[in-house]
């Protein structure tokens, strides 16, 4: 019981744990806002319950009753989530103290999954093979879909990570999540204001006649404060609007209300 | 040009792989820059395809559904900006602005899936209940099935049988109009980023944010690589004076403690 090489103990050969990493792509299948991942989460793990409890049916109505209540983490971590959760089932932890441990974790973990994966990876990696595909460069897309390629095959090693460190990763989890989103904070908030400088367009076209000589607002004035203020500006009254509850469709509308107005009356 | 019957098809059958990837986020090859340069290989120019890609990719880079709000469909807004361009012989960052009523379009039919596929909760707590594997494996083929043949359908309407009144649309458009769409296009971005902020931005990360800013308007440089290098390089030094923080006060706590019982037995004599 207390050994901790898993090998000789555990019910799963490495190759279901590998495939335990492939299935968790399978959590969003029924997603609802009700339950959020709650179906699918339990349809990735079935079959190996269904080996853990395969002499036990009671066991088997229990755990998927169970694994039905609302679930919501970051998808790409879901690997970890299994792992850790498929040791205390197999070793028979009682109900409540694996419940109370998957509730006490995806919250944590969907945090630190949003921070690295949305906030952080996205901006960067869609930013620069954004930027090579513009110019018509096929190299973009095809470094963007071998990266993500990456990440996919990145659920196994983590399946295998959550399984073998079972209940210790709860500790790792806990003390270093914190950390994490804030170093992951760092690099993004770094990234999105080099986004905002390089990808939002807006440049004035109207110019200022002074007696015989005609100034340009955008090069003799705005580009003289600071260049890209103007994007700059932008985003921070329509970050206001959101900090105000303004629903971000409607920030789409005024995006596209201020772009053919000032179209229509020539200033950009 | 015009999208050919075969070529429809391709879409809607390229939408519903897209479409299934997109509702269970596995390859992301549901984001603009992939499904613009697949839809542009079906119609047979690549190269629009791709620079497409790129737009709508910048377009969509903070448009993502971890703010906690669906955003506008990133697969219709991929296919429609490349076949809009495609067929009116209008530049991309037009098209992106004009495909987003259809990605729009596709965000409403996926919040109406998000409702009311709690309608099949009560079917799969039946079968948990029951322990009945089987039927419960079965039951979430349901909701997949139905999403990646609505992504099929609502791809082939738009991209095949809706081309003609849309052509008559974007051509019958005044200059003026199609510019503020070209502008909007370009202005776009800023509206995933303020949604970026919305959730990242707090006090002491405005400093990076500046910085960035700063870093990217000073540097002729055409990508965003070499501040995310200088992004590395903060966020490592404040991850090892964090852990070294970490270590630091665990031994402070202990020691503590130690004193403590050391003093607790002195009182004990």
């Amino acid at each position: 019981m207390a050994s901790k090489k898993e090998n000789k103990n555990s019910v799963f050969t490495k190759h279901e744990i590998s495939m335990l990493g492939l299935r968790s792509n399978l959590v969003q299948s029924a997603f609802s806002y009700e339950r959020m991942h709650a179906p699918g989460w339990s349809w990735a793990q079935l079959p190996y319950w269904q080996k853990i409890y395969k002499d036990d049916p009671k066991g088997l109505k229990a755990v998927m009753t169970d694994n039905m209540e609302f679930i919501n983490s970051s998808p790409p971590l879901y690997p970890i989530l299994m792992g850790l959760l498929l040791t205390m089932e197999e070793k028979h932890i009682d109900r409540p103290t694996i419940n109370g441990l998957k509730n006490a974790l995806f919250g944590p973990m969907a945090g630190i999954g949003d921070a690295i994966f949305w906030f952080t990876i996205l901006p960067i990696v869609g930013g620069i093979c954004a930027s090579i595909a513009k110019d018509g460069n096929v190299l973009g897309p095809i470094l963007f879909f071998l990266i993500y390629l990456f990440i996919f095959w990145t659920r196994i090693p983590l399946a295998h990570l959550g399984y073998k460190l079972g209940t210790k990763a709860i500790d790792v989890i806990q003390q270093n999540s914190k950390v994490i989103s804030h170093v992951a904070s760092i690099l993004g908030l770094t990234v999105i204001g080099a986004l905002i400088a390089s990808y939002v367009k807006m440049s004035l076209t109207i110019n200022i006649h002074a007696g015989s000589s005609v100034i340009s607002l955008q090069k003799k004035l705005l580009d003289k404060i600071f260049p890209n203020i103007l994007p700059f500006a932008f985003v921070f009254l329509l970050y206001w609007l959101l900090k105000k509850n303004v629903n971000p469709i409607w920030l789409i509308v005024i995006t596209f209300l201020l772009a053919i107005g000032m179209a229509a009356i020539g200033w950009m | 040009m015009n999208i050919t019957l075969v070529q429809g098809l391709l879409i809607a059958l390229w939408a519903m792989i897209a479409g299934l990837d997109c509702w269970l986020q596995v390859f992301f090859i549901f984001r603009p820059i992939i499904v613009c340069t697949i839809t542009g290989l079906i119609l047979g120019n690549l190269q629009l395809g791709v620079i497409a890609g790129g737009l709508t990719e910048f377009a969509f880079l903070g448009l993502t559904p971890a703010g906690g709000t669906q955003p506008p469909n990133t697969v219709l807004c991929g296919i429609m900006t490349v076949v809009i361009a495609a067929t009116s012989k209008i530049s991309p960052s037009t098209a992106v602005g004009l495909s987003l009523p259809f990605a729009m379009l596709m965000q409403y039919i996926l919040l109406f899936f998000y409702s009311s596929f709690s309608l099949f909760l009560p079917k799969f707590d039946k079968y948990a209940q029951q322990g009945n594997a089987k039927a419960f494996k079965r039951l979430n083929y349901v909701p997949i099935i139905i999403v990646t043949l609505t992504f099929g359908i609502i791809a082939f309407l738009s991209a095949y049988a809706a081309q003609a009144p849309m052509k008559a649309l974007v051509t019958s458009m005044p200059h003026w109009l199609t510019h503020g769409f070209e502008l909007a296009g370009g202005m776009l971005p800023a509206v995933g980023f303020a949604m970026l902020l919305k959730v990242m931005l707090k006090g002491p990360y405005l400093a990076y944010l500046i910085l960035g800013f700063v870093i990217a308007s000073m540097i002729p440089f055409s990508n965003v690589l070499p501040v995310a290098l200088v992004g590395t390089v903060l966020a490592m030094i404040e991850f090892y004076h964090n852990r070294d923080q970490l270590k630091m006060e665990n031994r402070i706590k202990e020691d503590e403690k130690n004193s403590q019982q050391t003093g607790g037995a002195d009182d004990g004599i």
